[in-house]
């Protein structure tokens, strides 16, 4: 266990280097370098030599490299150039809104998937299980902004239900007090993930009742839904720890989505303004933090599976 | 998850043995590329894919010369028709574009894109995953956690950061896509190629004095190609999706240009006055072609299968 | 505390009329994907209380089925279409299992029926507690607290001799090594105390001397506590001495129904008879050739007409062909066979395929082909890129290993699990090179041949798999396979080459059709038909095979080594021959090595090492070997414990943790090899039991 888990972290640790080399090449990409998209289209040639030298980028590309690396680990991420504020200091705003959205996608998708998936691997081969496979199917080819067009249609536009602008509040607690508006975001955000994780559960419940264990366990006289609640499910939930990492990027690139849709203040919308107004600053770090964060992600859910699962817990 | 049960002792009794007291030449079985072809063609789903995928081609390339129509000049008189419209079956934009002229003109875009950045990314990424798994060691390491890097970026953020950079065209889009894309092929060839290295037949193979050549054309080789081709299919339809991403976010090629996402987006304010042809016949269309090379890869993934489940 | 729980309570005795459990014209169907197989067809058994019965027969005679049926646990598609199976459960009326319900059949499972399986590394939950697992029964079952059924399976798991119980109960089953599990699983079919313990091939997954002690165990656990057993096995050793009676299974019937006495001193079923001559155990002298059963079981898809051993029989007439004989004979022994077999005992028999002894004519100056000087190979625990630079953590896989090969022979290497004997053979092959030590071939040392040499010295020395199945591309025609090595080695064109195959293909006795179809086409006994063809394409003088049998079953299991028998005397071909079955190395070496944790402990003619073994470790794998013969005298010291971890072997003597005459010496210095017994015969033993006048053991 110990052994894992330093090699885990070592391997975490070397893969968010390699994130930030990332990037850093990415803003040796941009038109006129760094220096063109921090001082902005119209700045000078001197001023741009001035800037050059005074923040080092007139160095070999190694030094630039570790200047840029020493200024993350003190925070700084530079100045966007629309907003007037250290980056650091939006995404500090803007991190927790985004997290709050992703939890909350996370939960229900576990609430609603297990139960599913469990149900299409019990009834397999019969009506509900190809009514949830057909369904599976569909929203793993329905783009997340046109699932959102369509529940904005349905919900707000004719039925009059949630509205269609997310809750516009400066703090997590803000957001969730006006919850209603945060129904169509979260559901938009989580289907996909309800499709993909109800699938894998389907999956696992079924290989998992192929297993010799099942059929000792059987042999000892216990109930299917015994044998399903105290030895399949168990074996089925574990690995869904590591799903859940994997899942990190899609769910990211879900909240940047939503969030420009339903205009939800968090940092995806950051994200796609700056776009917008090729505020690179923002862009990359925004970039910089969601590649942190899943990192960090995958590393926790690696972790909990370690300690969820006894074969790997209890070895060395 | 896990390899189906089959305990070792069973083998004689599921393998339909010849017996090898029958007399004359047995018939010859069925080649591995027959018997691919039969099971795929056995995949009712898979082959519904097939269908709709060559009628979104024709919709899209031959439409437009049974049902030709305007779709660089606006025509503010014919704004905002509902479908149903005289000569407008799916109705007409805000500038007086015909939908479904539109539909077919965007449908170009979507399709080229997203087939020529899908096929990038696999071939890129299938070489890449390829050298990584067969040479394995520290050439492999560092290989791999660079794609673990990149893949630990979202890859909507990555387009959008580059797709904010440089101003696409359709081949810079497609050069952008593959640029992401070609990720995730990479690590599934690597750790085929990886598998395929262990198998006791290339042991044999190099047991009788053979080398890395054979073995990589002869064994390895054929042996991912169904892996590739699967994900092939795969990446098609994650290319489309993200050329919609792209243009819905409004990154994508520049009007008058059109794709499917950019229709979607271009729908968007209309939403709230209740124009919904302006959203449904671009979204339903990605919807139907990513759910039909979805299809199409499962199926391919089932009839590649075959031969090895069967044993 | 008593030391014996269980057998405190004291269950009413039936009279004799009444049979604990009757199986009467049971039917068994299994669906599949596109077919159905009858996989049981009218097969009648009982089983009085308190009585073993054994249930023989290959892969896919229905025995397990059989067993299954009892408990309703047919596999998915599998269903009773005929027949009953009455229990009595000690209640009453006895119950027809066959057509019970759901609940009624789950108050049987576990509680008056208990049942262990095969594999004991997946038939227990991975992620449940021992304790849980085998305090799970009684919580169905037992009206009684949690605490109660904690403290009655720590008990049972003292019962089935698990070393401290208390421990274990908190332990996960990867914790444990394959035995104990096994014991694990025994106790949790024990913990309520059945009526009837049924065990699905116990100890086939697990080693020689772990496959001793879990019979013991049985045996000693079915006398205390008074249960009747089924023991389905494929195995005729295992229930030699285990069982009361003996049903033999063939083609979803049964064949032959006996006392376990009678069956084995004269099977009168000629597919029993055929069976016992297949086993290499009852060859009359090494050399002999085994005899036979051509073909393949029925695949059981439709009924077939007749006898369904006919086609197979070497006694066959009309009338087998056409009518199906039924199961009848004197009583306490029937068989259903309209030419049974005499009542003579079987060795005087003349069997289907005659037992023609071979001439020795090998060379008489041999010379060495192959020789191992201090062969070492040592494996990294943990893979990775510092993983060297850690150092210790290594696995010695093979420790300082030398031996000598003589051309034209075969020698053979014997161990358990994990003693190396299967990276020996990889390294010798050259699919590996040892970490130390030099391997010479003809004389010259392969670990300096050029590039260009090694290339051609790879037509000298093939590999027979395990598994040829693995081992061949599922993507080719088995003519390209063949082909295969000639077309690398640049030998012949084309024409020449498909000649070869064909040529090949006779020498293993298949069609030459064979060439257009591919792998997965086989039966396991014609795979490794297949996999001999491909390892002699390039004429190599020598042969390793490694375990080329152990999947197979005895019927094939014979085809398969009298065909290498009779390759080897064709072609002067050298074996190499790698096996964990004793019997079948006996059957097949001229010379033995004994391999014990990375080490070969001893060396020898093989008659000389089966008969008067010199090691004490040889001595006790002699003694645990199961006989196929009931009247065979009690073994000697069977081995005890289990090996140790090949990480961290014990200090001197790698065997003397277990073994009954170590020393101090022992623990203090390593043995060097000695010729205790005369040339030839070498052991690495500071004790050789030079003197030791023991019983010559049959296994």
């Amino acid at each position: 266990m110990i052994r894992f888990l330093v090699k885990r972290v070592a391997q975490a640790v070397v893969v968010l280097l390699l994130v930030s080399v990332i990037v850093f090449v990415l803003l040796h990409l941009l038109p006129g370098g760094p220096a063109r998209a921090i001082l902005g289209v119209k700045a000078t040639p001197e001023s741009i030599a001035h800037f050059n030298h005074q923040q080092g980028y007139d160095r070999s590309l190694p030094q630039q490299y570790v200047m840029y690396l020493g200024r993350l680990l003190t925070g700084d991420l530079g100045e966007s150039y629309k907003l007037n504020q250290s980056v650091t200091s939006l995404l500090a705003e803007r991190l927790p809104k985004t997290a709050l959205l992703a939890g909350l996608s996370i939960a229900l998708a576990a609430v609603l998937a297990v139960p599913l998936g469990v149900l299409q691997a019990v009834r397999r081969g019969k009506a509900a299980d190809y009514l949830l496979t057909g369904a599976a199917f569909l929203a793993y080819a329905t783009p997340v902004f046109f699932l959102g067009l369509v529940l904005i249609l349905v919900f707000s536009q004719q039925l009059q239900i949630f509205p269609a602008e997310a809750p516009q509040a400066d703090t997590v607690g803000g957001l969730l007090a006006d919850a209603p508006a945060l129904v169509l975001p979260v559901v938009t955000t989580a289907l996909g993930i309800i499709a993909a994780f109800s699938r894998y559960m389907r999956s696992a419940v079924l290989d998992n009742l192929e297993e010799d264990y099942v059929r000792t366990a059987r042999a000892k006289g216990q109930s299917s839904a015994r044998v399903m609640a105290r030895h399949v499910l168990r074996n089925a939930l574990i690995p869904l720890a590591t799903l859940l990492g994997l899942y990190l990027p899609t769910l990211f690139s879900g909240t940047l989505v939503v969030e420009s849709m339903f205009n939800y203040p968090g940092m995806g919308l950051l994200f796609w303004n700056a776009a917008q107004g090729s505020d690179f600053p923002v862009l990359l770090g925004v970039t910089l933090v969601v590649g942190v964060a899943t990192v960090l992600g995958s590393l926790i859910t690696d972790i909990a599976y370690a300690v969820l699962d006894p074969r790997i817990r209890s070895v060395s | 998850m896990t390899a189906p049960f089959m305990d070792a002792p069973s083998s004689d009794r599921t393998a339909p043995a010849v017996d090898p007291a029958a007399p004359g030449p047995a018939p010859a079985a069925p080649g591995p590329l027959r018997r691919t072809l039969a099971a795929f063609t056995r995949n009712k789903l898979a082959l519904t894919g097939a269908f709709v995928l060559l009628g979104l081609l024709a919709l899209c390339y031959l439409g437009p010369l049974l049902h030709p129509t305007d779709q660089t000049h606006t025509d503010l008189s014919q704004a905002s028709l509902p479908p149903g419209s005289p000569g407008h079956l799916l109705g007409t934009t805000d500038l007086g574009h015909d939908m479904l002229g539109r539909l077919m003109y965007g449908g170009q875009t979507s399709l080229e894109v997203g087939l020529a950045a899908g096929l990038l990314a696999t071939l890129f990424g299938t070489v890449y995953g390829a050298v990584a798994g067969y040479f394995g060691g520290w050439a492999d390491a560092a290989m791999m956690r660079v794609t673990d890097a990149a893949l630990a970026i979202p890859a909507l953020f990555l387009l959008v950061v580059v797709a904010a950079i440089v101003t696409p065209s359709k081949p810079v889009l497609i050069l952008i896509i593959a640029s992401v894309a070609w990720l995730s092929p990479a690590r599934l060839i690597r750790g085929e190629a990886l598998a395929l290295r262990g198998r006791d037949y290339v042991h044999a193979m190099r047991l009788m004095g053979g080398g890395g050549t054979r073995a990589v054309f002869r064994h390895i080789l054929p042996g991912a190609v169904g892996t590739v081709i699967v994900n092939a299919t795969f990446q098609v339809a994650d290319a489309i999706l993200y050329v919609a991403y792209l243009s819905f976010l409004g990154l994508s090629i520049p009007p008058p240009a059109a794709d499917w996402g950019s229709m979607l987006s271009a729908g968007i304010t209309y939403t709230q006055v209740g124009h919904w042809w302006l959203i449904f016949p671009p979204g339903l269309a990605i919807v139907l072609v990513v759910a039909a090379f979805n299809f199409l890869g499962d199926g391919l993934r089932d009839a590649f299968d075959v031969r090895l489940r069967k044993s | 505390m008593t030391a014996d729980p269980l057998s405190a309570t004291t269950r009413p005795a039936p009279g004799p009329a009444a049979p604990l459990l009757a199986v009467e014209d049971l039917h068994v169907e299994i669906t599949g994907r596109d077919r159905t197989v009858h996989a049981l067809d009218g097969v009648s058994l009982d089983l009085a209380p308190g009585e073993a019965l054994g249930i023989v027969g290959e892969s896919g005679c229905g025995k397990t089925m059989t067993a299954l049926s009892v408990l309703g646990l047919l596999p998915k598609g599998g269903r009773i279409t005929g027949g009953r199976i009455l229990f009595q459960d000690g209640s009453g009326r006895p119950a027809d299992l066959a057509a019970a319900p759901e609940p009624a059949l789950r108050d049987v499972r576990g509680n008056t029926i208990g049942m262990v399986f095969q594999d004991p590394l997946t038939s227990l939950n991975p992620t449940v507690t021992i304790g849980a697992q085998v305090a799970e029964p009684l919580l169905l079952h037992r009206e009684t607290t949690r605490r109660d059924a904690w403290a009655k399976a720590e008990e049972t798991l003292r019962l089935v001799g698990m070393p401290q119980p208390a421990e274990r109960m908190r332990n996960y089953p990867h914790q444990l090594s394959g035995g104990m599990r096994q014991r694990v699983a025994i106790a949790m079919a024990l913990v309520c105390e059945p009526r009837l313990l049924i065990a699905d091939e116990p100890t086939t997954a697990l080693d020689v001397t772990t496959q001793h002690q879990i019979l013991e165990l049985i045996d000693d656990l079915r006398a205390r506590l008074g249960m009747a057993m089924i023991l389905v096995t494929h195995d005729l050793g295992v229930i030699a001495k285990r069982v009361d009676r003996v049903a033999v299974m063939y083609g979803g019937r049964i064949a032959e129904r006996a006392g376990v006495r009678g069956l084995f001193a004269a099977p009168r079923h000629r597919y029993t008879e055929a069976l016992f001559a297949a086993l290499p155990e009852r060859a009359a002298a090494e050399r002999t050739t085994l005899a036979t059963i051509p073909g393949l079981p029925p695949a059981l898809v439709t009924r077939p007409v007749g006898c369904r051993f006919a086609p197979r029989c070497a006694h066959a007439t009309a009338r087998c062909r056409t009518e199906e004989p039924a199961l009848a004979g004197e009583a306490g022994h029937a068989y259903a066979c309209f030419h049974p077999a005499g009542a003579e005992p079987v060795a005087a028999a003349e069997p289907a395929a005659a037992v023609d002894s071979v001439p020795d004519d090998r060379p008489t100056d041999p010379g060495i082909l192959l020789d191992l000087d201090n062969v070492t190979k040592r494996y990294a625990l943990h893979a990775g890129p510092f993983a060297r630079r850690r150092g210790a953590r290594e696995v010695g896989a093979v420790a300082g290993v030398s031996l000598t090969v003589t051309r034209g022979e075969t020698f053979g290497i014997v161990g358990e699990s994990g003693c190396g004997k299967s990276t020996l053979g990889r390294l010798v092959v050259g699919l590996e090179p040892p970490t130390d030590g030099t391997i010479r071939f003809a004389g010259r040392d392969i670990g300096a041949l050029s590039r260009r040499e090694l290339r051609a010295h790879r037509r000298d020395v093939q590999l027979m798999f395990q598994d040829s199945y693995a081992s061949m591309d599922p993507r080719m025609r088995v003519g390209t396979i063949l082909r295969e090595p000639l077309v690398i080695q640049g030998i012949g064109d084309r024409a020449a080459q498909l000649r070869r195959v064909g040529a090949l293909l006779d020498d293993v006795g298949l069609p030459r059709g064979a060439a257009e179809r591919y792998p997965h086409e086989f039966s396991g006994g014609q795979r490794q038909r297949l996999g001999l063809a491909r390892a002699l394409a390039l004429s190599p003088s020598l042969v390793v095979a490694d375990e080329p049998v152990s999947a197979l079953d005895v019927s094939v299991q014979a085809q398969i080594l009298n065909l290498m028998r009779d390759l080897q005397r064709e072609k002067g071909l050298t074996y190499l021959f790698i096996s964990h079955d004793l019997a079948v190395v006996r059957h097949l070496a001229d010379t033995v090595g004994v391999m014990y944790l990375g080490r070969l402990v001893e060396t020898g003619p093989a008659r000389e090492v089966f008969e008067r073994p010199l090691h004490p470790y040889t001595r006790g794998l002699l003694d645990t070997v199961n006989a196929p013969d009931p009247t065979a005298p009690a073994a000697g010291t069977p081995l005890t414990g289990e090996t140790p971890s090949a990480a961290a072997p014990p200090s001197g003597c790698r065997f003397r943790t277990r073994c009954p005459a170590a020393r101090a010496r022992c623990a203090e210095s390593e043995p060097a090899p000695t010729e205790p017994a005369g040339p030839g015969h070498r052991v690495a033993c500071h004790f050789p039991l030079v003197a030791s006048p023991g019983p010559v053991s049959s296994g």
